[in-house]
């Protein structure tokens, strides 16, 4: 009885707009009253969830991306990905993914990426003659492999929620993260045939090695990120804070363009994106811990477990189950809410928490690109003026093979477990 | 201008970083400080495990006090510029009179959240007797700061309340949702 009212009331406050903090904290309180419990657990629950030494990644990772995007960071990305792959037919667009994915392993944003890098190619590929919604699908589409490839915040979070090892999972989304990028430019290369889309230069390797030699210092972030992480030299904090003495040292004596503004700038940028998100895991902690004391998850469980017990259909039904709420639910608060709840019917059905990790944060991805909410087609139509439906009839059939790479891995579960297990198994 | 030239002068554009600090106040100064605290102490803790070989047994467990501050002082920060997230689908389909009212409710609640927080905090602080482990200080400290932290947000929500009850409800949910489309 008191749970059913918690979820309602949950549900009346996110939908009325009530920020997830509060909502979470404000339901979870709540029922608290309601059992007759000592309120001041709320409050002891919420600074015991974010008092937690994995969370230290989330402030430095936003900080080292927001760093990244000074100097003509993303420029020079942008030309090292255009020498790269740009000879390719429909190149700009092939430029599109590469560009992408060497931003993943930079930032851990999805939203950030489409704003920034989204505008620019966006533009660019218009003047090149490419059409509207293919410029805007791959626009999309590409900005999700960003939370995939490490460093991720959607991975830290679901690691710091469900107990598992963020190294394992940033791991674990090397491979996948690639997939995508593949299975995108396949895409890419499709349209391109069909629609006789342009090469956007001739191979050329002298400006190959020029723009990556212009590239190169940027170029070694993610070395240094996703190297040290995937070889053990550091913990996923670490290897953050490393990124962030490496940016600083670029802007600082190699490229001179750091200003004390800009800093002031990147820090309260980063303070306000860490603060509501440390607010939400905060408050995420005490919705969680009444979770699993009425033992819904147990419950939830048995019901499941009593209509089948293979672990590839209860694999669907959980995932069904979190792109329904992926399509209503900002990212983070979807993970703070899923995963008290699905994690320990994994665990029960046998399922790699490491696993379910990259297949939730994937699919969550794919909510940010479908309507009602979808944060980043709202932000692409923004920066390229192209109406919101259109918007979404043009990202539709660059979802195809997101949901076929999210497929691959769910049914071969060793495209995502391969690697943590030869690192850290 | 040939095709490459536009494209590279767009490129030139986005290398224009912005600068804009004019809604930083000095109300997030105590904030920065936590910041930069927070990234001493981490760097701190990196540098003595990397560099001399023997990691300082206090920074880790200060680091994640400096993380409760920098998230319940932040917090202050978020409910001023309005940066807490939220889920604003429901605000696509409704129409824009009803906006209003529902974005007063919005502010009440979480005045009232924050406030109560703020109240519990205090009484956690007085229950705790224990100090820091690595530090001779009362553990209580940390809980009076989130105390503030949490009435600070409150107040904010207060202000808040006040100046939208003024204002016309296409002004409100502009500045809530910058990429504001009614959908069809």
């Amino acid at each position: 009885m008191a749970l059913t009212f918690l979820f309602a009331l949950l549900a009346l406050f996110l939908i009325l707009g009530v920020p997830v903090a509060v909502a979470l904290g404000g339901a979870s309180l709540a029922y608290i009253m309601v059992k007759g419990l000592p309120d001041v657990l709320l409050i002891h629950r919420m600074i015991g969830g974010i008092d937690s030494f994995p969370l230290l990644a989330i402030p430095f990772f936003i900080l080292a991306g927001h760093l990244m995007n000074t100097g003509g960071i993303t420029t020079k990305i942008f030309a090292f990905a255009r020498s790269l792959v740009g000879w390719l037919p429909g190149g700009l667009g092939h430029v599109n993914v590469g560009a992408s994915v060497i931003f993943a392993g930079m930032s851990g944003a999805a939203v950030a990426d489409a704003g920034g890098l989204g505008s620019v190619e966006i533009k660019a590929m218009r003047e090149a003659g490419y059409d509207v919604d293919f410029s805007v699908g791959i626009t999309a589409a590409s900005s999700t492999i960003g939370p995939i490839i490490p460093p991720s915040l959607p991975l830290v979070i679901y690691g710091v929620m469900a107990s598992v090892s963020i190294g394992e999972l940033f791991a674990a989304g090397l491979i996948p993260g690639l997939l995508m990028a593949v299975s995108l430019m396949i895409m890419v290369a499709w349209y391109a045939k069909k629609r006789n889309y342009p090469k956007d230069s001739h191979i050329d390797f002298c400006n190959i090695w020029a723009t990556f030699k212009e590239a190169f210092l940027p170029l070694l972030t993610p070395v240094i990120i996703v190297g040290g992480i995937a070889t053990g030299i550091f913990t996923p904090t670490e290897a953050a804070v490393a990124a962030v003495c490496y940016a600083l040292l670029l802007g600082l004596a190699v490229y001179r363009s750091l200003t004390w503004r800009h800093l002031v700038r990147v820090s309260m940028d980063t303070i306000l994106t860490s603060a509501a998100i440390l607010m939400i895991i905060a408050s995420a902690a005490v919705f969680a811990w009444i979770l699993t004391s009425e033992q819904v998850a147990t419950k939830l469980g048995d019901l499941l477990l009593g209509v089948t017990d293979n672990k590839n259909v209860l694999l669907i039904i959980m995932m069904l189950i979190v792109l329904v709420i992926g399509l209503f639910m900002e990212t983070i608060a979807a993970i703070t809410i899923l995963v008290p709840v699905l994690m320990p019917i994994a665990l029960t059905a046998g399922i790699d928490p490491v696993h379910l990790g990259i297949l939730l944060i994937l699919n969550l991805m794919l909510g940010l690109l479908t309507p009602p909410v979808g944060m980043v087609l709202f932000v692409l139509a923004e920066v390229s003026g192209v109406k919101f439906e259109q918007c979404v009839r043009a990202t539709m059939p660059f979802l195809v093979p997101l949901i076929i790479v999210l497929l691959l891995i769910m049914f071969i579960p060793e495209i995502a477990l391969w690697l943590p297990t030869m690192v850290y198994r | 201008m040939s095709q490459k030239d536009q494209i590279d002068a767009m490129l030139e554009e986005i290398e224009e970083v912005t600068d804009d600090i004019s809604d930083v106040s000095w109300m997030d100064i105590p904030v920065l400080i936590v910041f930069a605290a927070l990234f001493f102490v981490v760097a701190l803790q990196f540098f003595t495990r990397y560099v001399l070989n023997d990691s300082l047994g206090w920074t880790e467990e200060i680091a994640r006090y400096f993380l409760i501050l920098l998230g319940f002082v932040g917090g202050i920060s978020c409910v001023r510029l309005g940066k807490h997230i939220f889920l604003e689908f429901a605000y696509y389909y409704i129409p824009v009179k009803a906006i209003k009212p529902i974005i007063l409710l919005v502010e009440t609640i979480t005045f009232a959240f924050w406030g109560y927080a703020a109240v519990l905090a205090i009484e956690l602080a007085q229950k705790t007797r224990s100090n820091m482990v690595s530090i001779d200080l009362p553990k209580a400290y940390i809980y009076y700061c989130v105390s503030i932290g949490c009435a600070l947000m409150a107040l904010f929500s207060i202000l808040i309340l006040v100046r939208q009850a003024r204002r016309p409800a296409q002004d409100i949910i502009e500045e809530k949702i910058p990429f504001f489309v009614k959908a069809v």
